[in-house]
């Protein structure tokens, strides 16, 4: 921000400076002409006796001389002002980098292949921020080949959002009822628990149907009987049921018909109940309490519902829950990510960039010219937001090297975690815990995962 | 270092390079308008001291219409030329302004901001790829106009637009009006402008033209490069098919290509635009800081879907970065998304994934007690859940 205004002052000066130039100048030069017009025009029609004619000439002979002084003074002013602007300049340079060179690959974006595959993301990025035209126009430039099939179903997204935009719930209710088998499938984690809908918990995670393998412990024992192992997966499936909440697009959507209607006055009330009853019923199960509250509201009409205890259902921001809703599951549905990953990559850069600059600052201080070259890790910790951390890290307490498969993290029995490493270095056969003072055989640390 | 600091000099150093050359222009105006002026005011001086009553009434008329008429256009140029200049401020000014929303206490505004920075940084990309409609459409969409350099290509895209067809007025043209820079520079842009005339002239087998055309241009360059004005002389000795290495490649229509590509170059470095898009840099450094050995695990497991890294095209893209530091631990529960610390902290399962206490508790208290794994989907009390302790 003081990059910016350091510039924003220097830009101010000039500007006032050319301002103040132009106004004063304006009304010198012209009152110049005026003045020589006049005594030309006496000239020109004879006006001027003889016996004033020598006076008129030292006339003229001031007038000329005082224009010739302001004319070279306008130059001489002009130029001048030349430090002012180039003040700029040099607040530009001072102020912002201008040289990216060691922080980035050059030969990267130029391979072809990746060109493409940029246009590709660039091209899915415009999709589904609903720009269809400019993606169209870029397909067409860059010569980069998109199927119909994956263009279609953006432009269908569009058209909905932009009806729910208009209150209209029609097309996406359709395209939820077309879709409802998926859907059902789609398993969110409750809401109170996950504040962020971007975060990485929108995993969908589906329940599984194949039965788990039955345990034998020995050759005389007999298999579980079948029903029991059915019952199982019941249970799994129910507890899973309960947390995990499967989309809640089509009821949503409902409510908010529903909602529309009841909102218009007591004589639509006949409308309303006959809408409830074509459409609620099916999804007593799932949202029993819901439909309760919606049904008590009948009971408001008559004074509004903006004044009975049920004023907090009806709020504008409800359309925005839905349309957020709605993209949430557009997007699972395709396979995409709620957040546009050109955007979320370009974010994650812009916080980067400034951090690898710096370093780069410290290392050519040092003589150690390359970031990039030879290195597979940056050179030092980007500290991105944790909206941009898709993935547990774990690095080792002890070494400080990054778990990976062949150095997982290994749980203690006291509880503290070490990686795999450091636990073969602290001990063959017995280590005490670098922690505390619990003491163990290295068979007992037990491999774990995030 | 902020963001604005590392990412927005082409936003701003370009509209000043225009400014400072709308301020050269119009001082060599100014100075030619002053000095016509002078020099009505020196003849009008040298007429009236050499006798007042000999010089009749006309002649002093029309000396002095003369001057008024210089003075007029003296003031017109200024007008305009200050104004010139003024407008040119503006557009810094306004392209400060938007920055400046950047540091907005409200968060609409700086998502709406951010979204048009990259949108910002779209359309310098797609300018410097040449896909001036894309660039075009999107600036309009945006309404980015005034905030992107995308005058400063159009100019370069008709120059690189005759260039193609082998036409060099455009270029020449160019070279001509930014020649002080130029000439800082220690740009060959002319040179080689006029070698590739010179080869054009032989390869129409026009040599006395060509020659004529060498000693007029070309001999200009004689004490700095020498060496290549010989070798380009030896062309008027060989047919335009020869074989022997130098000569051959002078011939190559992909010289154009090449004067092409030294036109953007020196049009860069002109307005000190880096040799890279600011775009493709950042979308570097960000896939360099997202990524993580899991995103290229064998075990689909550890993918996720909201990670850029992990999705296939920005997978192939980020294969040769490398990969984010990380020396300090950082933990999230996979069922909430919520980072594990003393807060939410981390337990272990009797199977060995690790989740967060509060998912673990909200999941129990729903299920009397019992907590299912996603991952494995085996069902376990709560009470079987170990904390786990992370330094």
């Amino acid at each position: 921000m003081d990059a910016c205004l350091a510039v924003d002052r220097e830009v101010d000066k000039v500007l006032s400076k050319f301002e103040d130039m132009s106004k004063s100048y304006n009304v010198v030069l012209q009152q110049l002409i005026d003045n020589l017009e006049i005594i030309q025009n006496d000239w020109q029609n004879n006006a001027i006796k003889d016996e004033n004619k020598e006076s008129s000439i030292n006339e003229i002979s001031n007038l000329i001389h005082k224009s010739k002084e302001k004319t070279q003074q306008l130059a001489i002013e002009h130029r001048e002002l030349h430090s002012t602007v180039s003040k700029v300049g040099k607040a530009i340079d001072r102020n912002f980098v201008s040289d990216f060179n060691a922080t980035c690959k050059e030969d990267i974006f130029d391979d072809p292949k990746n060109v493409t595959l940029l246009n590709y993301i660039i091209c899915q990025h415009f999709y589904r921020q609903g720009n269809l035209d400019i993606a169209d126009e870029l397909v067409m430039e860059s010569g980069i080949v998109i199927e119909p099939s994956i263009r279609e179903p953006f432009a269908k997204l569009k058209h909905i959002k932009e009806s729910l935009v208009n209150k209209n719930i029609y097309p996406a209710l359709e395209w939820a009822k077309e879709n409802r088998a998926v859907l059902d499938t789609q398993m969110y984690p409750p809401y109170p628990l996950v504040k962020r809908i971007s975060s990485a918990s929108n995993l969908p995670i589906r329940i599984p149907y194949h039965a788990k393998r039955t345990k034998f412990s020995g050759g005389i024992m007999k298999p579980r009987p079948k029903t029991k192992k059915i019952k199982r997966m019941e249970l799994a499936k129910k507890i899973l049921q309960q947390f995990y909440k499967s989309s809640a697009l089509e009821f949503k959507l409902h409510q908010l018909a529903f909602l529309e209607i009841i909102q218009k006055g007591v004589e639509h009330q006949t409308e309303a109940v006959a809408y409830a009853r074509a459409n609620f019923s099916q999804f007593v199960d799932r949202y029993e309490k819901e439909i309760q509250i919606m049904m008590g509201m009948l009971l408001f009409i008559p004074q509004g519902i903006n004044k009975s205890p049920y004023s907090d259902m009806v709020q504008e921001n409800m359309w925005d829950e839905v349309i957020e809703l709605f993209t949430r599951d557009a997007c699972t549905l395709l396979g995409l990510s709620f957040d546009s990953l050109l955007n979320v990559s370009v974010n994650a850069g812009c916080a980067a960039l400034p951090a690898l600059l710096n370093i780069k600052h410290v290392m050519t201080q040092r003589k150690v010219n390359d970031i990039w070259k030879g290195k597979d890790e940056l050179p030092i910790e980007i500290d991105l937001d944790s909206e941009h951390r898709y993935h547990s890290m774990f690095a080792c307490p002890i070494l400080r090297q990054q778990s990976s498969d062949t150095n997982p993290p290994m749980r203690l029995i006291c509880g503290h975690i070490i990686s795999k490493d450091a636990l073969q270095k602290l001990g063959i056969t017995k280590l005490k815990c670098p922690y505390c003072p619990m003491e163990q055989s290295t068979s007992e640390a037990k491999h774990i995962c995030f | 270092m902020s963001d604005l600091k590392s990412l927005e000099h082409p936003t701003l150093k370009v509209p000043y390079e225009v400014l400072n050359k709308k301020f050269r222009t119009t001082q060599k105006t100014l100075d030619r308008e002053v000095s016509h002026f002078q020099n009505a005011v020196q003849e009008f001086e040298r007429d009236i001291s050499s006798d007042v009553a000999m010089t009749d009434t006309s002649h002093i008329s029309s000396l002095l219409s003369g001057m008024v008429e210089k003075l007029k256009v003296l003031k017109r140029k200024a007008d305009e030329g200050i104004n010139d200049e003024l407008q040119a401020g503006l557009v810094c000014k306004k392209r400060l302004e938007h920055l400046k929303e950047h540091n907005s206490p409200c968060e609409v505004i700086v998502k709406n901001w951010r979204r048009r920075r990259l949108d910002r940084m779209l359309v310098e990309y797609f300018l410097r790829c040449g896909y001036y409609n894309s660039a075009n459409k999107l600036a309009n969409n945006s309404d980015l106009n005034d905030l992107t350099n995308i005058d400063l290509f159009m100019i370069s895209k008709e120059v690189e637009h005759s260039l193609a067809n082998h036409e060099t007025s455009k270029c020449l043209a160019w070279c001509h009006d930014n020649r002080s820079k130029l000439r800082k520079l220690r740009s060959t842009m002319e040179f080689n402008l006029r070698i590739q005339e010179f080869i054009e002239l032989v390869r129409q087998d026009k040599r006395l033209d060509a020659v004529r055309h060498a000693r007029k241009y070309i001999s200009t360059f004689e004490d700095t490069r020498m060496d290549e004005v010989q070798q380009c002389m030896v062309l008027l000795a060989f047919p335009t098919d020869t074989e022997i290495s130098p000569y051959k490649d002078m011939f190559d229509e992909t010289r154009w290509q090449r004067l092409i590509e030294q036109f953007r170059q020196e049009n860069y470095n002109l307005y000190q635009l880096s040799s890279q898009s600011v775009f493709t840099v950042v979308l570097q450094a960000g896939l360099s800081a997202l990524k993580t050995p899991q995103c290229y695990s064998e075990i689909k497991e550890a993918r996720n879907i909201s990670c850029p890294v992990c999705q296939e095209w920005f997978n192939t893209l980020a294969k040769p970065l490398p990969f984010a530091h990380c020396s300090q631990s950082r933990l999230f529960c996979s069922i909430s998304g919520l980072p594990l610390n003393e807060h939410n902290i981390p337990m272990v399962l009797p199977n060995g994934y690790v989740y967060g206490e509060q998912a673990l508790v909200e999941m129990s208290n729903q299920n009397n007690g019992q907590v299912i794994c996603p991952k494995t989907k085996e069902v376990y009390w709560l009470k079987q859940a170990e904390k786990v302790y992370v330094m």
